[in-house]
């Protein structure tokens, strides 16, 4: 019951909405970087020394 | 009783509940335990039940019911990786919206829902907390640091995969993370699939298996698989990974870079197993102590708590800790998804103005992970009686010798006392013990007793005062989540000149305890003190004054793909299927010869699906 219609969806929907979504940016950033010298995200306060 | 949290993981896998009062846990124990299920995923009504049995109180008491992550950011993420795979990802939508559309995504409401079908009181507010701060919490809240570095490690909850804290009081700061799809804990998984073991339960396996290889693939893991920066961060190359479009972890890739198709589950194991364990394993390794070298840069922290399920990797722990990389490091005994149960409930306590008291007695606040339900003797004695069981009852201390006397005969014991351990390890409370000095007592075991695979080494429980004398552990172990190399004095010459490889390496006598001395000379080791179980700590004294050996071979009650034995009845039933010898339980002493012959409809094995 529920295929019937969440096919239409992904492709009507999500096909789409995720080509155009990949257009501007992988939203799951999946390409490596060699220039980066770390993937870490910061997501709070460093101690001083590390600023 | 000040204020009281119902901590609850549920919906994925391993589900709990854990009842905290302040920073307190009073109680925790995983759905599996009651229905017999391994891994439940279910929500844990039934543990629900039991913690708030446990202390007495029923939902009206409760101040708030704390949820282990948040529904809402983690369909974000999901829906992300939709738009990410189109147009690859449909039969995975197909079949994961559903259960988001019905449920997952008002977890609130559904929380609230089952636990009104309990009839129990009044439901409290349900909250959610973020998958990788209820690891966070769970690490850091109990531990016995006023101040230290967190670093949790897992597959996914919400985004992060990886996140880094500082924890100083009663506050838990985040300081970094790495995302989804780049996972150090689905890496592990998809080498976990790819050798033919189970995702989510078969890790463990895979590390047991690492020894026997040698590790001729990490370069090319590195080469291709995965990006390691020097500080441990890393992403993946997905082209290789299959787990972000439904069941499977891996395909044509990774069999084209590891030359041919998977193993198929129960099929023989090869070199390339062993190889493939060998090489993940240093490449995790590797991966995991640059982390934690980073989270002490980053925090400046002399000590570190670890949760996740990669935290489980005892082999990495060991290495971690041999290299003194930290002053301590403590590890939440149930470091995967049902410590997010106490970890959930102890953010919301501290956010409430919960303090962390315990850390003044310099001791952690898991009560050695005895968390779960115990029976006292006069329960056991009514089970017992009732089904016309045979048996002694002996005062501890002589029930500490008789089951002392009958290890040094050599006799296998099940061993059910006290409090049943929360996490994933037996710890003493619902236990099947051995001699470690019988060179035939890991092949008994393993293929006797546990009916699971023979390559797979058991752990040894030592008395803390004497762990130094068996293995090199330069920190106490009580959770059975480091390995140790055993100690020089304990080794013994053995021929390295043949060509042994393989399950062959199983054949050869290293050590005076070889029954749980890996064929690396390493070992898992748990330092028993009587603080924190009087009963185990009694038996181990009791079996070092016979034998001069301060060291039992301990596994988890169960056979394989069965959850830990919880009550009386359970224990019996294992005890009467295998080949056990002995059973303790509570001050009752069984011996299976006076045992009347157990007769079942059906073959048991055939109701145990393999893990």
């Amino acid at each position: 019951m529920w295929s019937v219609f969440l096919t239409p969806l992904y492709y009507l929907v999500v096909v789409p909405a995720g080509v155009a979504a990949r257009l501007v940016h992988d939203p799951l950033h999946r390409r490596w970087d060699d220039r980066a010298t770390s993937y870490l995200i910061q997501t709070g306060a460093l101690e001083k020394g590390e600023r | 009783m000040s204020a009281l949290v119902l901590g609850i993981s549920a919906h994925y896998h391993d589900s709990a509940a854990a009842l905290v009062d302040g920073t307190t846990v009073l109680a925790a124990a995983q759905e599996e335990r009651f229905s017999r299920r391994r891994h439940d995923p279910s929500f844990p009504i039934q543990a629900v039940g039991y913690c708030l049995r446990e202390a007495g109180v029923s939902l009206d008491d409760v101040t708030a019911i704390a949820y282990y992550e948040d529904p809402r950011l983690k369909f974000r993420r999901i829906a992300a990786t939709y738009l990410g795979t189109v147009p690859h990802g449909v039969t995975s939508f197909r079949r994961t919206l559903p259960d988001w559309l019905t449920g997952k995504l008002r977890v609130r409401h559904t929380v609230a829902r089952e636990l009104a079908a309990l009839g129990l009181g009044r439901v409290p507010d349900v909250v959610c907390r973020r998958h990788h701060e209820s690891h966070a919490a769970s690490a850091f809240f109990p531990s016995p640091y006023r101040s230290a570095a967190v670093l949790c490690v897992d597959g996914v909850g919400e985004w992060a995969t990886t996140t880094i804290w500082r924890g100083h009081d009663d506050r838990l700061e985040s300081v970094a993370e790495l995302r989804f799809p780049h996972s150090l804990g689905l890496l592990y998984s998809a080498f976990t699939y790819f050798c033919g073991f189970k995702v989510d339960s078969g890790e463990y396996k895979l590390m047991g298996l690492a020894p026997y290889g040698r590790p001729r693939f990490v370069q090319q893991i590195r080469d291709n698989l995965v990006d390691v920066k020097p500080d441990g961060s890393f992403r993946l190359n997905m082209r290789y990974f299959e787990f972000l479009f439904g069941k499977v972890m891996t395909g044509a890739g990774f069999e084209r870079l590891f030359g041919g198709p998977r193993r198929t589950p129960e099929a023989p194991l090869t070199e390339r197993e062993f190889d493939l364990a060998a090489s993940i394993q240093i490449v995790a390794e590797d991966i995991y102590l640059r982390l934690c070298r980073t989270a002490q840069r980053l925090t400046g922290e002399a000590r570190l708590c670890l949760a996740g399920g990669v935290a489980l990797n005892c082999v990495a722990n060991g290495k971690l800790i041999q290299q003194e990389v930290f002053d301590g490091v403590w590890i939440q005994p149930a470091a995967g998804d049902a410590g997010g149960a106490v970890g959930a409930a102890l953010a919301v306590a501290v956010e409430r103005g919960a303090t962390r008291g315990h850390v003044h007695t310099g001791r952690d606040a898991m009560a050695g992970a005895l968390l779960g339900p115990a029976y006292d003797d006069d329960e056991i004695r009514a089970y017992l009686d009732s089904a016309g069981i045979p048996y002694a009852w002996h005062e501890p201390d002589a029930l500490a010798d008789a089951v002392a006397d009958r290890l040094a005969e050599g006799a296998v014991v099940g061993w059910f006392q006290g409090r049943m351990e929360f996490g994933p390890r037996a710890l003493g409370a619902r236990s099947i013990l051995g001699d470690p000095r019988r060179d035939d007592m890991q092949s008994v075991m393993n293929l006797k007793i546990k009916y699971r695979e023979s390559f797979r080494p058991f752990a040894p429980a030592v008395l803390e005062a004497d762990a130094q004398h068996y293995f090199d552990l330069k920190q106490e172990s009580p959770y059975m989540l480091v390995v140790a190399e055993v100690s020089k004095p304990q080794r013994m010459a053995h021929d390295t000149a043949t060509n042994r490889t393989g399950l062959d390496l199983l054949r050869v006598r290293r050590s005076t305890i070889p029954a749980v001395t890996h064929i690396d000379m390493s070992a898992r080791v748990q330092t028993v003190n009587e603080d924190r179980n009087p009963a185990f700590h009694r038996l181990l004294t009791a079996f070092k004054a016979r034998t001069g050996c301060s060291v039992l071979v301990n596994t988890s009650f169960n056979v394989r793909g069965e959850p830990i034995v919880r009550s009386p009845q359970e224990a019996y039933t294992c005890f009467m299927r295998t080949d056990m010898d002995v059973l303790a339980v509570g001050g009752f002493l069984l011996e299976k010869v006076d045992q009347p012959e157990l007769r079942e409809a059906h073959d048991w094995r055939d109701e145990i699906p393999l893990d």
